[in-house]
């Protein structure tokens, strides 16, 4: 761990949420900057390093994806965001527009602490070395050779299952949009053909999971798109 | 519109020949004293032009009778001997022949141009009365002004009756437009080809045919039979009266459908209004919980039991409010399906996941066939169907229950069944079960508000699927989602 504490910036028009929030985030050793409005909340944000924004889409001056947008136009900090569960709409155009992940209120300070640390260690991992040979699970991918074993045994992917895999494993605990996830591996112009997707991910279920109808790993967010969630 | 007669014209045929007799006779009185000084031959002109007069002012039949009264009364009056059809000399019966062919003729070309004329100058009138009645159709605002356009405009070119019967308003059985026959007009609107009905007179029903269907039918009574002619100017009266009628629908569409939009923007604002301002509390109750043992860690065991009540409490509330809010959306109508081709196995995966800690201790069985089509379906609204099942599930069953999950392909769907080792749905089945606010047993203390199926059952019917519940036989409820296969998109074979 680094000796300096990652700031985090909250942008939450609920005073009461902001700080619960601030006492999670407290708990997780991070240094907590507060923003009720969204342009309170770019001028904090511009004033010094952020590691981390927590950012409600539903602010009383603005849409939080036009914090995102404008944000990305100058930070490659995290972002993750708070909504509620009502329109999922909303919450792929705001990964879309460049949030790693977001939250459904209500949400428990468990998820929350969770989701945070995910995004700050994936912050700290980039600025190392991103080592050739990942593993999960009983599963080890070797990148460098595209080599997949599962306890052992050579695990055969197509082309399209590998690059569906190395994408999803490079973003680890991040939602990915289905749109991003087919504009990458299949092309722009498959990028409403959701039943690719389907069936590959279905494909590396099947491959890579124990349990293909209960996933650890490779996650559904449904109606967005997926997470790979690491772990054991 | 209505062009006045000239008082020739108002004459009935009788009169007209009696006319036309007159004339003749007039012309030979006046002409008797003339015979010892007029040339024969100048007597005959006098009774040509008669008929050419005749002819011109009174028509044909006139001037057929004019022609042979003519020919007669020269015989009788001017040729020798007088006062007699007998003639003295032969060469008169040519003079006869020659007079009564060129007057006959003359006669006929004469009334025939004179027809033609008259033909012309109606058809220009009725073209005339087309165009105006299609500019002030084109200007109405409603089905009543249509009605009080054409009504008086078929009252002054019939002189009869006119009712105009609208497919859309009055197939009710209005039977109030008198002298309409619903069943002729019924005929008319199915077959869309004009009837006579010959109980009532000259009863003419014609359809109105409009490009896009048939959208009513127009009545015409008139005291006499229509000509041929006639019947193609009410013909083109009624496509004019189809066309404004139609287009009256589609103004009235447009409109409808503006004010649903203004409507669904306002229930839609409304509820994410509602949504937001109930969630908030929650997510504060629900956060504020879990800091509680953030802020102090170690709490004495009873305030930490409070603590996890409050915790699942708040939890239940939310999970209640979700069920409420969701069901007020789906109400208003104001859910539009995201309807993808989706994986079954992937949204049972998901929705185990969300469910989660609720189900507990509950053995849990998933039988999913490995072929299962993919589906088209909204990912979101299924996967909640599927949360309500699996939680209702775990509520009712023992603890050490098994909760089973299985899918099946069955003709054209594709059944999901979630069953448990509860106590089983009370019997007999019914309906209500779907209803809002009934619970399977109304006295149970297990919580929950009867929403559950509800929602279920409204999301499956979006999707033209079924909902279905049965008791098992041995122990147990059995919840049964079909949905409709469907084709789905090819699959591109990779590396081809």
């Amino acid at each position: 761990m680094s000796e300096e504490k990652p700031q985090v910036l909250v942008v939450e028009d609920e005073v009461n949420i902001r700080q619960f929030v601030r006492l999670a985030l407290e708990a997780e050793g991070c240094a907590v900057i507060e923003a009720g409005r969204l342009a309170d909340g770019l001028r904090r944000a511009g004033e010094g390093h952020v590691d981390l924004v927590v950012l409600d889409l539903g602010l009383p001056d603005g849409d939080g994806i036009e914090f995102i947008r404008s944000y990305r136009g100058w930070s490659e900090g995290a972002v993750l965001i708070l909504s509620a569960r009502v329109e999922e709409r909303q919450k792929i155009d705001a990964l879309d527009a460049g949030a790693d992940d977001y939250l459904t209120k209500p949400f428990g300070v468990g998820e929350l602490r969770a989701r945070v640390r995910a995004l700050l260690r994936r912050r700290s991992r980039q600025a190392g070395e991103a080592s050739p040979v990942l593993g999960f699970g009983e599963i080890k991918v070797d990148l460098a050779r595209r080599l997949v074993t599962r306890g052992g045994e050579e695990v055969h992917l197509t082309p399209i299952e590998f690059r569906l895999l190395t994408m999803m494993i490079a973003h680890p605990g991040q939602v990915l949009t289905q749109r991003k996830l087919l504009a990458e591996i299949w092309g722009p112009s498959y990028v409403e053909s959701s039943h690719y997707l389907r069936v590959y991910v279905g494909h590396l279920r099947q491959k890579l999971e124990d349990d293909p109808a209960q996933p650890r790993h490779f996650l559904t967010e449904t109606g967005i798109g997926y997470r790979f969630q690491p772990g054991p | 519109m209505h062009r006045l007669k000239s008082p020739v014209e108002r004459l009935s045929p009788g009169q007209k020949m009696v006319l036309s007799a007159l004339a003749c006779v007039l012309v030979a009185i006046v002409a008797a004293p003339l015979r010892e000084v007029l040339d024969l031959a100048n007597m005959v002109m006098l009774f040509l032009l008669t008929v050419l007069v005749v002819a011109v002012s009174l028509g044909r039949n006139p001037a057929i009778l004019a022609s042979v009264l003519g020919v007669l009364l020269f015989d009788v009056f001017f040729v020798p001997p007088h006062f007699s059809l007998a003639v003295s000399n032969l060469q008169y019966l040519i003079t006869f022949a020659v007079m009564l062919a060129t007057a006959l003729i003359t006669g006929h070309l004469t009334a025939t141009l004179k027809e033609q004329a008259a033909e012309a100058e109606r058809r220009e009138r009725r073209t005339h009365a087309l165009y105006e009645i299609a500019s002030k159709l084109a200007g109405a605002l409603n089905e009543a002004q249509v009605r009080e356009i054409v009504t008086p405009f078929v009252t002054a070119e019939f002189s009869g009756r006119c009712a105009l019967w609208l497919a859309e308003r009055d197939f009710s059985g209005d039977a109030a437009v008198e002298g309409f026959a619903p069943a002729i007009a019924d005929l008319v609107m199915a077959s869309g080809l004009r009837r006579v009905d010959h109980d009532a007179g000259h009863a003419l029903y014609l359809p109105l045919k409009a490009p896009m269907r048939v959208r009513g039918v127009l009545l015409v009574q008139t005291p006499e039979r229509l000509p041929e002619a006639d019947l193609a100017f009410v013909e083109a009266l009624a496509s004019l009266v189809a066309i404004a009628v139609e287009r009256l629908h589609y103004v009235e569409v447009a409109q409808r459908s503006e004010v649903d939009m203004a409507t669904e923007r306002l229930r839609s604002s409304i509820l994410s209004a509602l949504s937001h301002d109930l969630r908030t509390p929650l997510t504060v109750l629900i956060g504020l919980a879990d800091s509680i043992s953030l802020a102090a860690p170690e709490l004495p065991a009873v305030a930490q039991d409070k603590l996890d009540e409050l915790r699942e409490q708040t939890r239940r509330l939310a999970g209640l409010v979700g069920n409420l809010l969701e069901m007020a959306r789906l109400n208003a109508g104001s859910v539009t399906l995201r309807q993808e081709w989706q994986s079954l196995e992937e949204v049972v995966g998901s929705s185990l996941k969300l469910v989660g800690d609720a189900l507990g201790r509950h053995r849990l069985r998933v039988e999913l066939p490995r072929d299962l089509p993919l589906l088209r379906f909204d990912a979101v609204l299924i996967e909640r169907v599927l949360c309500n099942l699996l939680e209702n599930a775990a509520k009712y069953s023992p603890a050490d229950g098994e909760i089973r999950i299985s899918a099946q392909v069955a003709g054209d769907f594709v059944e999901l069944s979630v069953s448990d080792q509860g106590p089983g749905f009370p019997e007999p089945l019914s309906g209500d079960l779907f209803d809002m606010f009934v619970r399977g047993n109304g006295e149970s203390t297990t919580p929950g508000a009867g929403l559950g199926l509800a929602i279920c059952r409204a999301i499956v019917d979006a999707h033209g699927g079924r909902l279905r519940v049965a008791n098992h036989s041995t122990a147990g409820a059995s919840v049964q989602v079909s949905l409709p296969r469907g084709e789905p998109p090819l699959i591109e074979p990779e590396g081809a």
